[in-house]
């Protein structure tokens, strides 16, 4: 039945019928709809929409969790850090800490307004507190034996032992209104921030005005669209010109789009190789094995430390989005900058191999210390592409120093069952040093995701343990330093080195080449929503 | 008969609900540890087992399935952990977003799939037939995320006739959003979404239309001297309609599946973006939500194919009544 009648130019036409139909119909469309932003070309403008991933799937209420990275936008909190990451006070007019460090005493201001016109009391203060302590969420308030409203303006918070980075609740929970803090509270969030939400299309876009009743400084953009989108979206809207920034992953950031301008923010979001510190032959409490008598070895581990060349991991894998890392906690106020070691230092690493008696007897690369191989598993999550590269690399690295690193990819969940006897390719990375405590204290020796190596060393516990017990996390900062390296030992790749820091990675992000976003603080972990910390300080240049 | 079809459905939904419950229970995802996501290591044990604790996480298995059916029983699907709401208030949000697009998806995908059909089984083997099995050899062997990006690189970017994504216009307050601007955000995805379908629906159709046209009774019509044409136009199609129809409403399935990929890729907010959400992170009560929704869904599509052949096969329509009086008469024994 092959065509003989009718022409075959009709036939092309009718299959194509149904694209010219949609081009027509796409055609007549276009002239109507919603365009996005940066249409509006060179005159100022006060509006705003970003692209910065992100959504909040259960809502923007701070008790639950929201407002702990980045601006909490219609919220305020007690205290808050400046872009130079220093606690500055916010609804607080003044705090204090008694000499035991375990009454917090907040004096707030009495000129504060939740959006709908109702006066903020200690009442509403007491309430966040004791409401986000029930909310069995991420917010982690176990310290805390109670709250109370001494009178109005006056809240005190009584712990159950001092702990200095308690202070991180007061800079990152949000106060809610005791008397609009319904079950939809979530959804149509009411408080004393920056910004008020105006509609929240829920998969989709956010879109929040300035507040008026703000107490602090005026934001300059009356209006903010926030669009939840995926990377790859995110990149498209940026290309097809409808938003003013887009949070871009650095393997796309090379990429150029016209009318934007690359961002680059500086982060401790962290990527580095945790080593087992103990020897082999024990297991956790659910059978998990655990040590590695390779890495258990301070100079395998000294020795790892000194043969990575980060320089070159920045340039080759993060195609320059990053930087060096030394420690968990790089740049930070609690960062100790002695931490910093040798890159790519080939002959100092074979020397410490040497001095730890392992040598290379039987010529095979690889060196040995008696019948033990200096030969271990490195893994990384499978998911993780940076990752993998990182990893591949640095085994590359560490091979020219005799230390052979078999590379290989898991499943989180395999991981949570392995990470106690191989190393681990692992990232961390937040703006308290709580962190560090948690990964490096003893106590936590196998606890969950916390010290999975099992690094113990007292005098590093005893360090961390006066900092918590300090007073105020100013005067805990000289222990946290000397907890890192006090010249002697430390829980850096200067001390016992149980990690192996790589790299800090930039976050990226394409942003109007009108648009100021001000100075940009550190970033934590968590690409995206931190960089509005300072939102209220973003502008349109002329 | 719709006796018997409830009770397939009912011990078909019991069957996928003990499946997906052992599943869960097999998967390796720790809910709390989804949960808690990247914050891991800001929040201590302590505050691990409050979150165990205030979810019911921390009962064996079997009590949180007694649990979760006795609530069922009583109309309630239980709470989402990832939304912090009710799962039927997600769902019902979702499902209105997913309904448009499916349906024009499906709508579309059925038009074209049997016009493209009928139009190359008529002249098999020709240019156009070999254009439109090209087409949809390509089209069923594309992965549905990478179609949709590239029909968003294509039609959003470089021309800019649509937009990149979401349901309504961007910054734009519900109240100021026209019927046309929502249209007009529905078009990319219904388009991937359709073209995944048109592939299988136009293999189908152009199949049974080549059947058609070397049948008996069509080359009877031809000895009787009726044109090529006509017999196309008045014999195949009635001939072709039925089983083109089974496997459209049948579709349903896989329309689902496919706007789960079309949805996420398009920011579009429907029930696709809400059930991978809740499998990866381990929400077990929007999961299972989503499995009886999904199912109830189907079902609902075959359903629907039935009905359908009643109005159009005079066949079936007889037989139906036929069975109908011999049961009624069994029953009056």
């Amino acid at each position: 039945m092959t065509g003989t009648d009718g022409s075959r130019m009709w036939r092309w036409a009718a299959a194509l019928a149904p694209l010219l139909l949609f081009a027509l119909l796409a055609s007549l469309f276009a002239g109507c709809g919603g365009k996005g932003a940066s249409t509006g070309g060179g005159e100022k403008r006060d509006e705003l929409v970003v692209a910065l991933g992100g959504e909040r799937e259960e809502g923007y209420d701070p008790t639950t969790g929201w407002g702990r990275y980045g601006s909490p936008l219609f919220q305020s909190t007690l205290l808050a850090r400046d872009d130079d990451l220093e606690i500055v006070n916010d609804l607080a007019r003044a705090y204090e800490i008694s000499e035991d460090g375990l009454t917090y005493t907040v004096r707030i201001r009495d000129d504060v307004k939740f959006s709908d016109g109702r006066p903020l009391t200690a009442e509403d203060v007491v309430y966040t507190y004791e409401t986000a302590a029930k909310s069995g969420s991420v917010v982690d308030l176990n310290v805390l034996e109670k709250v109370v409203a001494e009178d109005d303006r006056t809240v005190v918070f009584t712990l159950k032992e001092p702990m200095t980075t308690f202070v991180n609740l007061l800079i990152t929970m949000g106060i809610v209104p005791k008397h609009a803090h319904g079950d939809d509270y979530a959804y149509n969030p009411i408080g004393s921030g920056p910004y008020k939400m105006v509609q929240w299309d829920r998969g989709q876009q956010m879109i929040v005005e300035a507040n008026p009743l703000y107490y602090g400084k005026k934001p300059y953009f009356k209006r903010i669209t926030f669009l939840f989108l995926e990377e790859d979206a995110a990149f498209a809207a940026a290309r097809a010109g409808e938003v003013d920034m887009a949070v871009v992953p650095h393997t796309l950031a090379a990429n150029s789009v016209p009318g934007m301008r690359l961002l680059r923010v500086p982060s401790v979001d962290n990527r580095g190789i945790c080593f087992p510190c103990v020897p082999a032959g024990s297991s956790d409490e659910e059978g998990n094995p655990v040590g590695n008598d390779v890495t258990g070895d301070m100079a395998i581990r000294k020795a790892v430390n000194m043969a990575v060349d980060r320089k070159a991991l920045v340039e080759g894998v993060l195609k320059g989005f990053g930087s060096p890392a030394y420690t968990i906690c790089d740049n930070l106020p609690w960062w100790n900058p002695e931490t910093v070691v040798k890159d790519a230092d080939l002959e100092g690493a074979k020397k410490v191999l040497e001095e730890g008696g392992w040598k290379d007897a039987d010529g095979d690369g690889i060196v040995e210390k008696g019948a033990l191989k200096a030969s271990f598993t490195l893994i990384y999550p499978s998911s993780d592409q940076t990752r993998q590269s990182l990893a591949m690399a640095a085994a590359d690295m560490a091979k020219k120093v005799g230390i052979e690193m078999k590379v290989e990819g898991k499943s989180w969940d395999d991981i949570e069952r392995l990470m106690h006897s191989n190393a681990v390719l692992f990232g961390w990375g937040s703006h308290t040093p709580m962190e560090m405590y948690n990964v490096y204290h003893g106590k936590f020796r196998g606890e969950g995701w916390y010290n999975a190596n099992y690094y113990h060393n007292p005098g590093v516990d005893a360090y961390m343990d006066r900092a918590l017990a300090a007073g105020s996390e100013e005067e805990s900062l000289e222990h946290w330093k000397k907890a890192q390296w006090d010249g002697e030992t430390g829980l850096s790749a200067r001390g016992d080195a149980p990690w192996a820091w790589l790299v800090n990675l930039d976050h990226c992000y394409f942003v109007n080449e009108k648009l100021d976003t001000g100075k940009n603080r550190i970033e934590p972990h968590g690409h995206g929503w931190p960089i509005t910390a300072n939102i209220v300080d973003w502008r349109w240049k002329d | 008969m719709f006796a018997g079809r409830a009770l397939r459905l009912v011990t078909l939904l019991v069957a996928l609900v003990l499946f997906s419950w052992l599943l869960m229970s097999r998967s390796p995802i720790d809910p709390v540890q989804a949960y808690v996501g990247a914050d891991m290591n800001l929040v201590s044990q302590e505050q691990r087992q409050q979150i165990e604790e205030y979810w019911g996480l921390n009962d064996p298995l079997p009590t949180r399935m007694a649990r979760w059916f006795s609530a069922i029983m009583h109309g309630d699907f239980g709470t989402s952990m990832i939304y912090r709401r009710p799962v039927l208030d997600v769902i019902r949000e979702r499902f209105a977003a997913s309904l448009l697009l499916m349906m024009t998806a499906w709508a579309l995908s059925g038009a074209i799939g049997m016009l493209l059909g009928l139009l190359a089984g008529a002249r098999s083997g020709g240019m156009l037939d070999r254009g439109v099995r090209w087409y949809c050899f390509v089209i069923a062997s594309t992965p549905a995320f990478w179609l949709a990006i590239l029909v968003l690189m294509v039609f959003a970017v470089w021309l800019g006739w649509a937009p990149v994504g979401l349901a309504v216009p961007i910054g734009v307050e519900a109240s100021r959003v026209s019927l046309f601007s929502r249209l007009h955000h529905l078009i990319l995805p219904a388009l991937t979404l359709s073209m995944l379908g048109v592939a299988n629906i136009t293999l189908f159709t152009r199949q049974k239309v080549v059947e058609a046209l070397n049948s008996e009774y069509a080359l009877f019509a031809r000895a009787k001297g009726e044109s090529e044409r006509s017999i196309v136009l008045r014999h195949v199609p009635r001939n072709v309609a039925l089983p083109a129809v089974t496997l459209l409403f049948a579709s349903f399935s896989e329309l689902f599946g496919g706007s789960v990929l079309v949805e996420t890729v398009f920011t579009y907010p429907g029930l696709g973006q809400a059930t991978v959400q809740s499998a990866l992170r381990g929400d077990v009560p929007l999961l299972l939500g989503t499995v009886i929704f999904g199912a109830l869904f189907v079902f609902a599509g075959n359903l629907l194919a039935d009905a359908v052949y009643l109005l159009i096969d005079p066949r079936i329509r007889e037989l139906r009544r036929v069975e109908t009086r011999e049961l009624s008469y069994e029953h009056a024994e």
